[in-house]
């Protein structure tokens, strides 16, 4: 886990500067080591992978449409946009 | 795809003897196809095409923090019906899971999609080989799992690096992505594929299919295995993404098994010695292009989305959805071929064209075999008309069969009396023409035309009008030569319109004595 620092932060899009990347790395080692511990816990062949804490299933929504939110509203929330479009740096250089 | 074999090293003498019969094209696909529901995978705004930009859009698809989103009913079971429809095995317990990547046109900075527990597992989907007549194929696919879809970016393409527009109207429609096993083996078969799976989806009525809506898109692995020297040498797997159309992904994996042949004759670089590439389909210069994608394998980190639960669904559940599967093509081939004598090729012109003129076709034929017509073989009689006269309408007008302006009883009932000897095919053809033009039934075409039957003792008086003032040509019928008859009937059609010629030969022949 050489770089997993820095690896994280390129997935995430976060610029991490080379001082704090070691101290990050750091911490990251420590929360992986601790839940590493549940791999050494023994288990019967025949239990069910178990996917999330709620134990509950099908929460299911008929197929129906509502009015959606004007678009005024939606793009209120945007940085940038031109009334009609969100409007974002291109992404390819 | 998954070959995990060594790349063999090879010189470049053993490369340059490497002829096409060495070579394996090996092709799997993955399908999207937009599901058609009403409203959304997770949230009620409207999946309808073409609507003004980012005004089908909620706090849910838009991904703002503290929303939940609640998957969709309909989008499940036709997701199910797909499913069945493929031959796939269809989960009891099915879950969702976070795909992570940034870009633009996903608010969320995850897609919510399945990764471990697919709703459709491993099934397949046969196909008439291209290779051979009659020959079937069946093409395994792995999986069919759901998702939702992102937005749409439109790009500055000016060169002036101006700012991306992002439409988010399409962001979290629903989609199902079908993934082959790497079974195809030519260009040719997975445009086979696709045509078949196009037509079973039109069917089953999950999607339009509208591929310029976007609502099916195509992706595919490509990749070669050389036989050199009895060992067995991989190229590297080649992505081609976004073909839009079935001859874009045919042109696409052709042109892409000759360039990698190329290239690894130059090179000689096997699969695990040059990373797997993304290329896209340049219709412009038919040829696949590298994709401007970032280097460097992709890491999507899925995990159990937090926000969703799982869905269970029982067999009784599936199996009431399965019933709603009326015919699918297959069956329809089988039944068009057993139950009214049709070839092949017959067969597939008409159940290419959907469910509408199959019914359409099933009508015509019907009748014309319950009417005691004396029709030889009433179903390829039907097929004629239906490929020759409606299909052609159909095509011209860019409408659907239910707007044909005739019935198929109608059809059927015109078929009955040219097969009865009413009047000829030619005359039949003016008839349905009539009624197709000025909507007008079959008895009143036929009287708009003037077509009265025309009575043995008329067509008995008429072919003795010829044989009196042809006696030329009478001559020459005796000696044998069959074809001065036409000119005979030729003549017929001019003193009586009406006329069938049939019957007029059969007279002439009986009163020359032949
Ligand atoms: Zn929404």
């Amino acid at each position: 886990m050489s770089n997993l620092a820095q690896d994280v932060a390129k997935l995430a899009r976060i610029d991490l500067p080379d001082d704090e990347a070691e101290a990050t790395q750091a911490n990251l080692e420590k929360v992986l080591n601790y839940v590493q511990q549940l791999e050494s816990v023994q288990l019967p062949d025949d239990i069910e992978p178990f996917f999330g804490a709620i134990e509950s299933v099908n929460a299911i929504r008929v197929d129906q449409t509502q009015p959606s939110f004007a678009r005024e509203e939606i793009l209120s929330n945007a940085p940038d946009s031109d009334g009609q479009f969100y409007k974002v740096p291109q992404v390819f250089e | 795809m998954s070959q995990t074999q060594e790349a063999t090293e090879t010189t470049q003498s053993q490369r340059d003897a490497v002829t096409d019969a060495d070579v394996t094209l090996i092709v799997g696909l993955e399908v999207h196809v937009q599901l058609d529901t009403q409203s959304k995978l997770f949230c009620n705004c409207s999946t309808a095409y073409g609507a003004d930009a980012n005004t089908q859009t909620c706090p849910v698809c838009t991904g703002m923090p503290g929303t939940l989103p609640v998957i969709n009913e309909q989008a499940l079971k036709l997701a199910i019906k797909t499913g069945l429809a493929l031959n796939c095995e269809i989960a009891n317990y099915t879950k969702w899971d976070r795909k992570n990547y940034f870009y633009p046109d996903l608010p969320k900075g995850y897609q919510i999609s399945q990764f471990d527990k697919p709703i459709c597992g491993a099934g397949h989907l046969t196909i008439a080989d291209p290779k051979g007549a009659f020959e079937t194929r069946a093409i395994q696919i792995e999986r069919a799992h759901l998702e939702e879809d992102a937005g749409k970016s439109i790009h500055d393409e000016s060169g002036a690096k101006k700012p991306t527009k992002i439409d988010l109207n399409r962001t979290g429609t629903p989609l199902l992505e079908i993934v082959t096993k790497p079974d195809l083996r030519s260009a040719e078969e997975a445009k086979a594929f696709l045509t078949e799976l196009k037509l079973i989806l039109t069917y089953i009525g999950v999607s339009d299919c509208n591929m310029q809506e976007g609502s099916l898109r195509c992706d595919g692995n490509v990749n070669l295995h050389i036989n050199v020297d009895g060992q067995k040498v991989a190229t590297p797997i080649v992505e081609i993404k976004n073909l839009n159309s079935f001859r874009a992904a045919e042109r696409a994996i052709g042109y892409e098994a000759e360039r990698q042949l190329r290239v690894w004759k130059k090179d000689g670089l096997g699969i695990g010695e040059a990373p797997k590439q993304t290329r896209g389909w340049d219709v412009a210069n038919q040829k696949t292009t590298p994709s401007r994608e970032k280097e460097g394998a992709a890491d999507y980190r899925y995990f159990p989305d937090p926000d969703l639960i799982a869905v269970v669904t029982t067999d009784q559940e599936i199996a009431a959805i399965g019933a709603t599967i009326a015919h699918l093509p297959s069956a329809l081939r089988t039944d068009l071929m057993e139950n009214y004598g049709l070839e092949a090729y017959d067969t597939e012109v008409i159940v290419s064209q959907g469910a509408g003129v199959v019914a359409y076709y099933e009508s015509v034929a019907d009748f014309l075999t319950k009417s005691a017509s004396g029709s030889k073989s009433p179903g390829k009689t039907a097929s004629n008309w239906v490929a020759q006269e409606v299909l052609r309408y159909l095509n011209e007008q860019s409408c659907e069969v239910g707007d044909y302006p005739v019935s198929g009883e109608q059809l059927g009932e015109l078929l009955v009396r040219i097969s009865k000897g009413d009047f000829d095919q030619t005359r039949g053809k003016d008839v349905l023409a009539q009624m197709v033009e000025n909507a007008l039934d079959l008895d009143a075409a036929i009287e708009k035309l003037g077509i009265k039957a025309v009575d043995a003792n008329e067509i008995q008086s008429l072919c003795q009008q010829l044989i009196d003032e042809n006696p030329a040509v009478i001559e020459q019928i005796r000696e044998g030569k069959g074809k001065a008859i036409g000119s005979l009937i030729g003549k017929a059609r001019k003193l009586n319109p009406n006329i069938n010629p049939n019957v007029v030969k059969e007279n002439l022949l009986k009163q020359i004595g032949i």
